[in-house]
């Protein structure tokens, strides 16, 4: 199982581990005595830093019992939705029994990384604010599958949602620009600049004519104008900085349509590989959607839609089918973090010991439209992996999903204790 | 009073004075009449050049001392409020605004507080007079600061001027700030150098989007698309063998339809289509119709199939696969949309029922297969029907039809089980699930309409699409009319000279369309061409003051300003031609024709802008798309819109037909949908809703007027779902706020900010104790009585609300019946919402004056200051007199001097 090439939908599942896979999840011992939440301010002595962020949200949730390994701590058994992922185990952590105890539905889905108040800042837009900026692209959002244009899984400080490049193709073009795309940059920026002086002389001959306080009042114009103008400047003078070039080629169509998503999945993470390659972004967020779409495996249509199957009310027929959904993500997902073993940073070291991976979701349920226990893994980013960290959320102090976000922060070198309603971390437990 | 020289005091004295009273405090606290006075006696002897700053006379400053300056004084502070002055500079706002809130507290009897020492009614009175004659006399109508057009305003303009009618910003466009409870405050208004660039931006994208960078030519290419390469959603299609299968027909795309994946038209043109299509047993003579329209790639699969262009039918009558080419025009972005249009299955629920309920009647086993796979254990007491879903679903019907045991004793059409499939096959839910997994005997058993490949070769020429005809329309529109010869100059420089004045919305001079004129000659002479000029020159335009701003002008208020005012107030947009003419003319401001044109402007249906905005500020209603109520209230999103809804098409109801203003509180209607209002407002109604002239607002809504008793419990602002939601969090609900927030918007007194040093004592209603106790706190506390007696019984009054407005007798969680009654401020006891509302018509003008208040604070850009509140109460009265309709109170408050000052 390498790279990207390796399409989704060549695997196909036995029944009989499926069956496995669908028995009840018995009662994990979860980790017993809890000093293993770290007060938000101790910090576990380790120097080990990582650069990036990249977060992948799947809008119909992940089927719990098929993501959740049924033994704590390491050596568990490969449960069937992340067996894709088998390569990798030692670079990656799932977690169960984590949530931000937040509302239910849809509607919530933003929870993922909003925290407990869905459609507020979220944890990617945290990171860019404080780390992003010095890069070309502050922070990237990328979308597969349609999209609806009213989602969002990134949200500002003032809880504006950030909208989602959905075509690779677009993406493509502001990673690796070309010449003519460059010449029209320059143009508008040298014309713009060229012309300001104009409006400028203008609007001083209005500020003459009107009274004082309203002259006071467009000082702010004047303020904001020159500051415009000084940062054109700015560009102008960079504008010759050198843009990364690559040998990549896309297809020559976006693969936009729903039933293309494992497609314009596979894309997106190559683009993002290539993004973090070449450092033209940290923070890069991803949301999977899911709509009606049929896929077939195989050639094999599956029994219904991606949305009626998340919809599966416990029919082991319909999960059998979310599953091979499911397990195409973790294919793409694999061939992802193949991409970042193999490429390397500047001083030789693989792109994964300086990249966070955090797949998960705002759902835990999507058939019953629950959000709380959200399937979540962590990959990457120089942290000690292998295990599974099962929480028993039924104790008053279990440690919450932000909990998690404090530690992946606190490892990108931002001194944060708090996130949403979390202001503990994991570092005793995760490091 | 005192003369004028002797008046005109101690501008530096003051100062002295002021240092006096602050260090030697304590002393100075007994005797404080005394100083005063000798003070007083020292400085009348003094003349000194300053005439607005005014010493206190001797009964106010006695009184003042009497029985305020114990605790407002420069050491005590009580309620961050200092008295203590000697003179008083009238010509400093925040002097006006400290002594107007001093006359709202005495006025009010809020202060001094009940057990302290209570002044004479004589004493109140002539602290009043001295205060209300001094702030009418120094406090100037007018006052506001030039305003950045805001978001919705920038949308409107832009769309006028450029007649772009889909115009909006930019998702993450910088928002803007709200300023006294309205987002078009001159002071909120602020201007910020990322908001600049962003405008610069947006301006470069309205240039592109009229004069679009060239795109590169594309070569002509053919396509091919087998049945692997089409999409399949839901069940509207699936691949069998080397064909992909229809077998249904639906409004819905997602439902209905298949596209090719990988083909997107990148250049507008003629192509030709090439399809292949066979019939897949069929059981008539009858040509299957298949039929192609034109859809963009990226729309949404919830579409309607009516919404795309439709290109060709093409019949089908065949087993063999026929091949059949056709000429069609596509456009950038789009690819093919196929659809069956004669399918015999309809996803249409009444449709479906109807079929199967036939189909049941004919074929008992196939009803008997259908009650197994939905109630699995041969009764009513288990329901499955999401797992029915697709494939699976049919597997299962399939299974138990092949089954000999299969349970043959309910399979008629009058067993209670039948009846209740056909109801659950009629309801949404049922309907998906069945009709995706019907598609599948189809699919297996025919009739399908088979597709073995699609091939689209072109452009064979290329067209202009829509998108290049309309740019082509609106280049016309802006450029005009170029006359014979006429240089790329004179052409510009008459161009600007129409479209300036459009653009700043007033007279432009020749000196500042020189300006702009030398941007696009400059551009020329350095090789550009004349679109290249013509685009940096709107790029230029929209991002300068005059365009950005509205009301700088020099000097007072003119009539192009008024009819900025005027426009903007009413529909959030540009002045129109008619408006700029009369303008022009130096009508618009002759009081008939002002009032005409704003009877023209006025909003009248629910969805228009000013209505929204305006509503939605004021009532907060604009918060509750992001309230996400507790799922125990079982408040959809759906009941969120109609809650909104409601508020707007009332709102719209009272202006159109000038209704009493009392109508807001307690009227006999209320506009909402019956289901609605059974669900939420414990409306009885077993009549036939009569409609007349059914309206559908452009969200789709439909709100019908449904009468109401007066004096109830619902019905009337207070009485609407969309208020007690808003004013709630969706999960409880809080006293104080509701309070706090009437006392604003309703009665237009705001109570001051709780002192700094006081923590908020927030009940917590999920907890075990009765709220009312925990708040008792506040009513016996001085220093918080003063302002809680106001708002706190108003707040419980209201706990008869839930979070999202309906009725409820106990708290939750504890189970104690809500203790609503209370007594308001002027001594009026109340048991409940009722008599508070029925306290308010009895006091409608507190409400008039309030909502005026709002509005004015709307339509100026600033929040009316004393001697503008004073006119505005003149009017409420006047108004009041005569009808007291609320469309004549918005006209007459048009007129005000307030609204025709700057």
């Amino acid at each position: 199982m390498t790279t990207q090439s390796t399409l989704p939908g060549t695997y196909s599942i036995g029944r009989r581990q499926f069956l496995r896979s669908t028995a009840a999840l018995i009662a994990l011992p979860a980790l017993e005595s809890f000093p293993i939440l770290g007060a938000a301010t101790a910090s576990t002595g380790s120097v080990k830093k990582a650069r990036n962020l990249v977060s992948v949200g799947a809008y119909l949730g992940l089927h719990q019992n098929a993501f959740f390994p049924k033994e704590a701590g390491r050596g568990y058994t490969m449960p069937e939705t992340l067996k894709p992922l088998d390569p990798h185990r030692d670079a990656f952590t799932v977690f169960s029994g984590m949530d931000h105890r937040a509302p239910n539905g849809h509607g919530a889905w933003s929870n993922f990384l909003c925290g407990n108040a869905p459609k507020s800042y979220s944890l990617d837009q945290m990171v860019a604010d404080q780390i992003g900026q010095k890069s070309r692209f502050p922070s990237v959002q990328l979308t597969a599958g349609t999209g609806e244009g009213s989602k969002s899984m990134s949200f500002t400080k003032q809880g504006i949602g950030l909208p989602m490049v959905q075509r690779p193709s677009v993406f493509y073009k502001e990673l690796f620009m070309s010449e003519s795309d460059k010449d029209r940059m320059e143009y508008m920026l040298r014309s713009g600049k060229s012309s300001i002086d104009y409006v400028l002389e203008d609007a001083l001959r209005l500020q003459n004519s009107v009274t004082q306080r309203d002259s006071d009042k467009l000082d702010e114009y004047f303020d904001s104008l020159r500051s415009v103008e000084k940062r054109m400047t700015q560009q102008i003078a960079s504008i010759d900085d050198p843009i990364p070039t690559t040998d990549y080629k896309l297809p020559d169509s976006d693969p936009i349509t729903p039933n293309l998503l494992m497609e314009a999945e596979t894309l997106m993470y190559d683009l993002m590989a290539l993004s973090i390659e070449t450092e033209s972004s940290r923070v890069l967020s991803f949301f999977i959607d899911g709509l009606g779409q049929v896929f077939s495996f195989d050639g094999e249509p599956l029994k219904a839609g991606y949305h009626g199957l998340s919809h599966h009310g416990n029919d082991p027929a319909m999960i059998q089918d979310l599953i091979k959904i499911e397990q195409s993500h973790m294919y793409c997902l694999s061939g992802f973090i193949n991409q970042l073993k193999e490429k390397k940073d500047p001083e030789g070291k693989p792109l994964l010991d300086s990249t966070i991976v955090l797949m998960g979701t705002g759902m835990g349920d999507a058939s019953r439209h629950s959000n709380a226990n959200l399937p979540t893994l962590v990959a990457g980013g120089g942290f000690d992996h292998g295990s599974h960290i099962a929480i028993d959320r039924s104790k008053d102090d279990a440690p919450l999903l932000g909990d998690l976000y404090i530690t992946l922060m606190q490892r990108l070198g931002m001194e944060v204790d708090s996130f949403s309603n979390a202001s503990r971390n994991m570092n005793q437990l995760f490091s | 009073m005192h003369p004028a020289p002797l008046s005109s005091l101690f501008v530096g004295l003051s100062l002295a004075t002021c240092r006096v009273t602050r260090s030697n405090y304590a002393a100075l606290r007994k005797r404080r009449p005394y100083i005063l006075a000798i003070l007083l006696a020292h400085v009348t002897t003094i003349s000194l050049h300053a005439n607005t700053d005014l010493p206190i006379p001797d009964r106010p400053a006695e009184i003042l001392a009497d029985y305020c300056l114990d605790c407002h004084d420069e050491a005590e502070m009580k309620g961050d409020l200092n008295l203590d002055f000697l003179t008083i500079d009238w010509s400093l706002k925040e002097n006006r605004t400290l002594w107007e809130k001093a006359h709202f507290m005495a006025k009010g009897g809020h202060m001094p507080p009940a057990k302290k020492k209570q002044p004479s009614d004589e004493e109140r009175e002539s602290i009043l007079a001295w205060l209300d004659s001094s702030l009418l006399e120094h406090t100037p109508i007018g006052g506001t600061l030039p305003r950045r057009l805001n978001q919705a305003e920038y949308e409107a303009t832009i769309r006028g001027l450029f007649n772009l009618t889909d115009f909006t910003l930019p998702i993450g466009f910088p928002r803007d700030t709200e300023f006294h409870g309205f987002n078009n405050v001159g002071e909120g208004l602020v201007l910020s150098p990322p908001l600049l660039e962003s405008y610069g931006k947006v301006a470069a994208k309205i240039a592109d989007e009229i004069f679009p960078p060239a795109k590169p030519a594309h070569k002509s290419t053919t396509r091919h698309a087998g049945p692997e390469d089409m999409v399949l959603s839901f069940s509207a299609a699936t691949v069998r063998g080397d064909a992909l299968l229809l077998a249904s027909r639906a409004e819905q795309i997602m439902r209905s339809c298949t596209w090719p994946s990988r083909i997107e038209i990148m250049s507008s043109g003629t192509y030709l289509v090439t399809i292949s299509a066979s019939q897949f047993l069929p059981i008539s003579d009858e040509p299957m119709k298949l039929e192609f329209r034109a859809r963009e790639l990226t729309a949404s699969d919830r579409s309607f199939t009516d919404s795309f262009r439709l290109l060709k039918e093409i019949d089908f009558s065949s087993e063999s696969p026929e091949t059949v080419t056709f000429e069609a025009d596509l456009y950038e972005g789009q690819t093919l949309l196929l659809r069956w249009t004669n399918a015999e299955m309809d996803h249409e629920f009444n449709a479906l029922a109807d079929q199967l309920g036939a189909w049941f009647e004919r074929d008992p086993r196939f009803l008997a297969a259908w009650q197994k796979a939905v109630y699995p254990n041969g009764d009513l007491s288990v329901t499955r029907i999401v797992q029915l879903r697709g494939k699976n679903g049919w597997e299962i019907v399939t299974k138990n039809l092949a089954d000999p045991n299969l349970d043959m004793s309910m399979a008629t059409m009058d067993t209670e089980m039948t009846k209740a499939l056909m109801k659950l096959i009629r309801s949404l839910q049922g309907t998906y699930q069945v009709a995706d997994a019907m598609c599948h005997y189809y699919f297996e058993n025919g009739p399908a309409l088979e597709i073995h490949g699609l091939t689209v070769e072109g452009p064979l020429k290329t067209v202009d699409d829509p998108t290049d005809l309309r740019r082509k329309e609106l280049r016309s529109q802006l450029l005009g009319e170029r006359k014979h010869g006429q240089s790329d100059e004179a052409f510009t420089r008459q161009m600007l000279e129409q479209f300036l004045p459009q653009a700043f919305r007033r007279p432009v001079d020749k000196q500042t369309i020189n300006t702009f004129l030398s941007i696009a000659k400059r551009h020329w002479a350095q090789g550009a061409s004349f679109e290249d000029g013509v685009h940096l020159l709107i790029r230029n335009i929209l991002i300068s003051p005059r365009f950005l701003y509205r009301m700088v002008s020099p000097g007072e208020m003119d009539e192009y300003d008024l009819a900025a005012r005027l426009s903007y107030f009413l529909t959030q947009g540009p002045p129109d031609e008619k408006l700029l003419a009369l303008a022009q003319s130096g009508s618009l401001s002759n009081p008939d024709v002002l009032r005409k044109e704003a009877r023209r402007l006025l909003p009248s249906r629910p969805e228009d802008a000013m209505i929204q905005s305006f509503t939605g500020q004021w009532l907060d209603t604009k918060l509750l798309p992001e309230i996400m109520p507790d799922p125990v209230f079982k408040f959809s999103e759906s009941d969120i819109q109609i809650a909104k809804a409601e508020v707007e098409w009332f709102f719209a109801e009272m202006l159109n037909e000038n209704l009493p203003l009392t109508d807001f509180i307690d009227p006999d209607f209320t506009y909402t949908t019956l289901e609605f209002a059974k669900k939420n407002y414990q409306y009885q109604s077993d009549r036939e809703l009569i409609r007349k002239d059914v309206y559908r607002d452009e969200r789709g809504l439909t709100l019908d007027r449904l009468p109401m008793q007066r004096g109830g419990r619902y019905g009337g602002l207070l009485g609407q779902s969309a208020i007690m939601t808003a004013t709630a969090n969706g999960v409880d609900t809080q006293p104080v706020l509701r309070g706090v927030w009437v006392l604003e918007n309703i009665l237009g007194m705001p109570p001051p900010d709780p002192p700094k040093s006081v923590p908020a004592l927030t009940p917590d209603i999920r907890g075990t104790t009765n709220p009312k106790e925990m708040l008792a706190a506040h009513m016996a506390d001085g220093a918080c009585a003063t302002c809680h007696k106001q708002i706190d019984p108003i707040g419980f009054m209201l706990e008869n609300f839930d979070p999202v407005g309906r009725w409820r007798e106990e708290w939750p969680k504890i189970d104690v019946p809500i203790e609503s009654s209370g007594v308001l401020p002027d001594g009026t006891p109340i048991e409940d919402i009722t008599d508070f509302k029925a306290w308010l018509v009895d006091n409608i003008d507190f409400f008039s004056q309030c909502l005026s208040e709002k509005l004015l604070t709307y339509a100026t850009g600033r929040v009316p200051n004393y001697a503008e509140r004073k006119e505005i109460e003149t009017i409420v009265l006047e108004n009041h007199k005569n009808g007291n309709g609320f469309q004549d109170l918005v006209l007459a408050l048009i007129q005000s001097e307030t609204f025709g000052t700057k």
